[in-house]
């Protein structure tokens, strides 16, 4: 496995703000690295000093072993959190101009993105403006701008938001095809079941800080079985009597319970049986929101 | 450190998005149209008696100016009917069957009692002057006779001397020169400058605020560095600038060339009309003064070179700003509040432009056109109106490209940190720490 992106010890500072503290993290070839975080965490800041928009005050960031330059930029493919494209340039004069911006040859751009437009199946918006498209043909126009230079890196900052469900099902796809090609790709989210589904690394940001990172599995399986979840029918009435535990979703029928320190799953499965007709109990690992919301809660208790 | 074939990529764009506009193509169009029914309108007014005749009733009490008035001018003084009374001319001069009449005191030649003028506002300030004059020649005329001074010294007081106005060129030789065409040139000329620095400022401005509210700018900022972005911008739009001036200044160039025939044909025919009233000797020379007059409208090519020396320079310092500003702001309104201090050395050149068209070697013209915020208005006036000796020249340009990359690297700061900015329009405060971080 080799190294392709390497964060070591980055601080930005906006005025008196500290936007990202000391941040380390390192992406190997062919994964997918989850930054999660909640809005305003640093995220966004760390992916334009990647990208070589912003940079560092102090730290350094290595791309495929070398420091960021122009040169790193060619290698990313990137999709900002806040998608643009010219609303009154031609289709596929924005691709091709977008694309030579990141290097390609003008013939190369031409192959590359007639390839990714008959894939989306998209060719016959060539001629078009884009403020003459829908909303979801100018995602995918967007995506094609992200990817036709055919970069060994791909950054996605908060991919699917704003994505119809058809769209958001198609980026995975192509984020899951990609990585099959031995791309890696790093993106952000604060939607907790997307890296659940898709990531291998994460490196979870609160208040500029990296918090907790590492291989997605072994964080969970560090946190143990310590979560019941619980179908059932009748009054949830009954859950306001649990004691040590933190019920992180809950809803008429549905609970998902985090044992706090020497609460007994048998208790409450005892208790629930007593009130309501029980659907299904099982004890599972704990949820990437539950780790993130208590991880969160013990940084802001700890500073 | 900077990537040229990257910048020349979004000179290129920039270029090519605007050339190809419907507005790009009716500004090209109509504005050459427009200068061409000026030039055809001041051509029909030179060419034509554009003086409607007055009519002046003399009421002359001394008995003595009425004959030799209209000795001058036949068809302009009118006797005063015994009949009619004060009240009645008054009363045609309202009705404006009279353009006035003039009224001599029985006592204006001997006290010297002023004579009074009384009209309905139509003439204007050259016809009171006109008038004026015939009075004043009329009235030297009987002071002459009265004293019966000799005749040579009424010839010397009839004599005109002529001074011809004749501009030592580049080559040495001297040329027909009209003090008032070129003053008129140089006025506008500048307006022109003022009009394209601003215009097309206001051009790059809102294309750099297009970006950043579409937000591409993020996407273009992963591929080129934002000085990069700025400097194809600024160039891309000067070159469309340029593209429409060299139309214009070929369509202007093509006219007046055509133009010295063009109006050689129509005073042939009209000196036709005046053979039988006018000398031989007087309609020669009317006609050699007519087509001087024409060769004063074409344009030195030197000219054009500082012209658009001077203009490029004049567009990258000030557009530098507006694309900082665009930069800094989200909106058109909210630029406003920073587009203030940089309208105001624009507006200061614009207006010094007038007084240099009149006096364009005074200290003051000279320094305006030293100045770098005002020489891109100033020095291409000056130059037009009088010759500016070149080390002039050469010490404004230098002193235009020193501060123009001064300008440039302080707007950089603002832009490249702006761009990425978004919500709250930045104070001024906020704007000095942009621009002090490294």
């Amino acid at each position: 496995m080799s190294l392709i992106i390497d964060v070591q010890n980055v601080s930005k500072h906006f005025g008196k703000k500290t936007a990202v503290d000391q941040v380390s993290f390192k992406v190997e070839k062919g994964q997918i690295f989850g930054l999660l975080g909640p809005n305003g965490a640093g995220k966004t800041t760390t992916i334009r000093m990647i990208n070589h928009i912003l940079n560092p005050d102090t730290g350094s960031i290595s791309i495929l072993g070398k420091s960021i330059s122009p040169k790193s930029q060619e290698r990313i493919g990137y999709l900002p959190e806040e998608r643009g494209l010219y609303k009154k340039m031609k289709v596929f004069d924005q691709l091709i101009y977008l694309a030579q911006l990141k290097g390609l040859s003008q013939i190369a751009a031409k192959t590359a993105i007639d390839f990714w437009l008959d894939r989306f199946e998209a060719s016959s918006w060539k001629k078009k403006e884009i403020s003459e498209l829908s909303k979801g043909m100018s995602q995918k126009v967007q995506f094609i701008a992200t990817v036709a230079h055919n970069p060994e890196i791909y950054i996605f900052d908060e991919p699917f938001s704003g994505l119809d469900p058809i769209n958001s099902e198609m980026l995975k796809e192509v984020i899951l095809e990609e990585k099959r090609r031995g791309k890696t790709i790093l993106f952000s989210t604060h939607r907790m079941e997307q890296v659940e589904q898709m990531c291998d690394d994460i490196c979870l940001f609160n208040q500029g800080k990296a918090v907790l990172q590492g291989n997605l599995q072994s964080i969970k399986q560090s946190f143990g079985n310590n979560t019941v979840l619980l179908d059932f029918i009748g009054d949830s009435e009954f859950l306001n009597k649990l004691e040590e535990v933190r019920i992180n979703n809950r809803s008429t029928n549905f609970a998902e319970i985090r044992l706090l320190k020497g609460a007994s799953p048998q208790t409450i499965l005892e208790i629930a049986m007593k009130h309501t007709k029980i659907q299904r109990f099982e004890i599972v690992q704990p949820s990437l929101q539950d780790i993130f919301i208590s991880t969160v809660n013990d940084t802001k208790v700890s500073t | 450190m900077i990537n040229f074939s990257k910048i020349w990529l979004i000179i290129k764009r920039e270029y090519i998005t605007r050339v190809q506009t419907k507005s790009f193509l009716f500004s090209t169009l109509l504005t050459p149209l427009l200068i061409l029914g000026i030039i055809g309108f001041l051509f029909f007014l030179t060419l034509s008696d554009n003086e409607a005749p007055k009519q002046v009733i003399v009421i002359d009490e001394t008995g003595r100016i009425f004959k030799p008035l209209t000795q001058l001018n036949a068809t302009r003084y009118l006797p005063a009917n015994a009949s009619q009374s004060i009240e009645q001319i008054r009363e045609l001069i309202m009705e404006d069957e009279l353009d006035g009449y003039v009224f001599f005191d029985e006592n204006f030649l001997s006290v010297g009692t002023p004579a009074t003028f009384v009209h309905n506002g139509s003439g204007g300030i050259t016809f009171f002057e006109s008038l004026r004059s015939d009075v004043r020649d009329v009235t030297r005329q009987i002071r002459l006779e009265d004293n019966e001074v000799s005749e040579a010294v009424v010839a010397i007081f009839e004599e005109r001397p002529a001074l011809e106005n004749r501009r030592l060129n580049e080559e040495g030789l001297d040329e027909q020169s009209n003090a008032l065409i070129s003053s008129i040139g140089g006025i506008l000329i500048g307006v022109f400058i003022f009009i394209g620095l601003f215009g097309y400022g206001a051009v790059l401005m809102r294309s750099v605020f297009e970006e950043k509210s579409s937000r591409i700018v993020e996407i273009i900022t992963s591929s080129v560095k934002p000085l990069e972005l700025m400097l194809g911008k600024l160039l891309g739009v000067c070159l469309v600038a340029l593209t429409q001036f060299s139309l214009w200044i070929a369509t202007y160039a093509g006219v007046t060339i055509l133009a010295a025939p063009v109006a050689q044909f129509f005073i042939n025919q009209r000196m036709g009309d005046f053979q039988n009233t006018l000398t031989a000797v007087e309609s020669t020379s009317k006609a050699d003064i007519d087509l001087s007059f024409i060769e004063q409208f074409s344009i030195d090519p030197l000219f054009i070179f500082y012209f658009f020396v001077f203009f490029v320079l004049g567009f990258l310092m000030y557009s530098s700003i507006f694309a900082a500003i665009g930069a800094a702001v989200d909106s058109e309104q909210d630029s406003q509040q920073f587009m203030t201090p940089v309208m105001l050395p624009l507006l200061l050149g614009y207006m010094l432009n007038f007084r240099i068209a009149e006096a364009p070697d005074s200290t003051f013209a000279i320094i305006a056109s030293l100045f770098p915020l005002t020489s891109p208005i100033n020095m291409v006036t000056r130059m037009l109106v009088s010759n500016v000796s070149f080390w002039e020249v050469t010490l404004s340009i230098l002193l235009l490209i020193f501060s123009l990359i001064g300008m440039l690297s302080l707007a950089a700061r603002i832009y490249r940190t702006g761009i990425l900015m978004y919500g709250k329009k930045p104070t001024l405060k906020e704007l000095f720490k942009w621009l002090r971080q490294a």
